[in-house]
């Protein structure tokens, strides 16, 4: 991977002096960026000529001083969606050229103006089998946070996000369809009584570590991350009921250098062979309405859109507006 | 010819730094006020930041957290680096040479890679709990990361060569005829370790702890990786604030607590411990 990165450069820096054409997409590394490499910036590249430089991880807080120091490097960045939502809202993007993008095919949840959706995911119950043997096996978010009936450490997503606390509330009796507002106060009492049981990770390799070593028997879980423990061969039990989806945004920082590049490579990203492919290898789904009937019967079954059934969508809207309230109480609670 | 390498030349001292202080100036200097001066006009002009951070219990909880972990780390590092010191004072300097190559080696590793192989070592099915289970120590696996005691032996691992360093410098240029003499005058070894040789390092240990103290307080991937949200430290605040809530104001009031303690200590450890030594 390493030497195909160095030529993915080399090439693109070669490719740039020939015509000057190239742009950066920033990403958040691992097999989700890899995907992305191949499946979108490969076939833009080959189609447009621009050479994509490939970059990362996000950062939000250098989005911010690039955009404020007006040197701004990066020209399509993939976040997270209600973060788009709210830098959309504080001016650090740029509006999105729905001429270049096609929007009548992608999934109306993941279309904003500033920002339309990179790929959505779900967070599911996710076990290792080997430690819950007997009968019962952790089915509902009531059972991720029973620790009397399902011992040992359970794992969570460490950052601010849409997730947890609807987990929480889930878990605690609230109807999914009276999740929003947030009852904050509710959430994080029910996270009291687990706490000492928890271990945070921080991205999705540090998940997979904790699941496979049997370190957190259980957590919550990107189904994308545990699809690829599956796919190696380890055994994972998974639970679709009541998994919550969220989304990933690709958006371009307020004042990128490559404007008219940066939306077309969104356009080539988010076109249906683009995304059915990515979903193919990730396990995460599409967001553009056309991709499900690329893609093979058995695989889609295994993606967040077939699983429809328990789903709860976590409202990008609410989060994108209370996004700091939440985020200030939630890193209190952590350190208390 | 060589009169410019001779110090009586001294003006041109400060000509030589100036590359080094220019850079520091448009490299350090700047950006560190220009955030400073973010943390007190956002979000509105004031010195709001600095009272929720100083008057929330949360936040002093992280303060605390802070000190309390760097003060653990330098204690323990100091207790474990001064015999290591002491030992490669007085062995052999062939040997104290493979010592030394060893202790530097692990200094050019990758940081996150040796955080990442205590990660797997102190986790509940790592090789320390195995081990120790099969002893028959313990009968259930104990709690080694994601606590105090994970980010301490984490992080007194990462701090000991800037421990034992600067000690083996003062250690060394002890002469050894004055340990003989105290054991002449009828001092017994324990008396000529407290009496005679520790005033003597004294200097080492002081530069050491400083510098083992000064960068605890600032470490940020082994606090993350080992230790839990229950023991966070000030530069995981920081992180927080500025890339997750985008909250720069308070991460700049943060950073400057923290830059006003290590200057503290700093002018603390010049005023009792160079003049000594010089």
């Amino acid at each position: 991977m390493q030497i195909k990165t160095v030529l993915a450069v080399a090439f693109a820096v070669a490719a740039s002096a020939a015509n000057a054409q190239q742009m950066v997409f920033t990403s958040w590394g691992g097999t989700t960026q890899d995907a992305q490499t191949e499946f979108w910036a490969a076939p833009f590249t080959e189609k447009a000529g621009t050479a994509v430089l490939q970059d990362g991880p996000t950062d939000y807080g250098k989005i911010k001083a690039m955009v404020e120091a007006g040197a701004v490097a990066w020209d399509v960045v993939d976040t997270e969606f209600d973060w788009a939502l709210q830098a959309g809202k504080a001016g650090l993007l740029e509006p999105l050229d729905f001429n270049v993008i096609d929007k009548a095919k992608l999934d109306p949840r993941f279309v904003s103006d500033y920002a339309v959706g990179s790929f959505y995911y779900s967070f599911v119950i996710g076990f290792n089998p080997a430690n819950f043997s007997g009968d019962a096996q952790p089915a509902t978010m009531a059972d991720l946070f029973d620790t009397a009936k399902f011992p040992g450490k359970r794992t969570f997503y460490k950052w601010s996000a849409p997730g947890v606390i609807e987990a929480a509330l889930l878990a605690d009796g609230v109807p999914a369809d009276q999740l929003y507002p947030l009852d904050l106060d509710r959430a994080f009492k029910k996270l009291d009584t687990i706490k000492s049981s928890i271990i945070w990770w921080e991205g999705g390799a540090q998940s997979q570590q904790l699941l496979a070593s049997g370190e957190a028997p259980i957590g919550l879980f990107w189904n994308g991350r545990l699809a690829a423990l599956q796919a190696d061969g380890m055994p994972v039990g998974i639970s679709w009921q009541d998994n919550i989806t969220a989304a990933d945004a690709l958006v371009v920082p307020k004042g990128a250098k490559n404007k008219e590049a940066a939306m077309a490579f969104i356009a080539e990203a988010t076109s249906a062979k683009a995304q059915a492919d990515f979903a193919t290898k990730t396990g995460y789904a599409p967001i553009n309405l056309d991709s499900p009937t690329l893609m093979e019967a058995e695989l889609r079954a295994t993606l967040p859109d077939a699983q429809t059934a328990n789903q709860i969508n976590a409202d990008m809207a609410y989060w994108a507006e209370h996004r700091d309230e939440i985020g200030n109480r939630w890193y209190a609670w952590q350190a208390e | 010819m060589l009169s410019f390498l001779t110090p009586a030349r001294r003006g041109s001292g400060l000509g030589m730094a100036m590359p080094a202080l220019l850079l520091l100036l448009a490299f350090f200097v700047i950006p560190v006020a220009a955030l400073l001066s973010r943390s007190v006009t956002e979000p509105v002009p004031g010195l709001q930041n600095y009272e929720t951070l100083l008057g929330s219990a949360t936040y002093l909880r992280i303060f605390f957290n802070t000190f309390l972990v760097s003060g653990l780390v330098t204690l323990i590092t100091a207790l474990i680096a001064f015999p290591v010191a002491w030992a490669l004072a007085i062995m052999p300097p062939r040997m104290a040479g493979v010592i030394f190559a060893v202790i530097l080696l692990s200094m050019w590793t990758n940081l996150l890679a040796r955080t990442y192989a205590w990660m797997v070592l102190l986790q509940q099915t790592g090789l320390v709990n195995r081990m120790l289970m099969a002893t028959g120590i313990i009968d259930q696996p104990i709690q080694l990361t994601n606590n105090l005691v994970g980010v301490t032996i984490g992080m007194v691992y990462i701090m000991l060569p800037f421990m034992i360093l600067p000690l083996y410098g003062v250690i060394k240029k002890i002469d050894p005829a004055i340990l003989q003499a105290a054991a002449l005058c009828g001092a017994t070894k324990s008396q000529a370790l407290r009496r005679v040789l520790l005033p003597l390092a004294t200097p080492g240990i002081a530069s050491g702890a400083l510098m083992v103290f000064v960068m605890s307080l600032g470490y940020f991937v082994t606090p993350s990786l080992l230790g839990g949200t229950a023991n966070m430290m000030l530069a995981e605040l920081i992180v927080q604030q500025v890339q997750s809530l985008l909250n720069w104001g308070m991460g700049g009031a943060a950073a400057f607590i923290l830059l006003v303690v290590t200057l503290a200590l700093y002018a603390l450890q010049l005023r009792l411990f160079e003049g000594k030594a010089r």
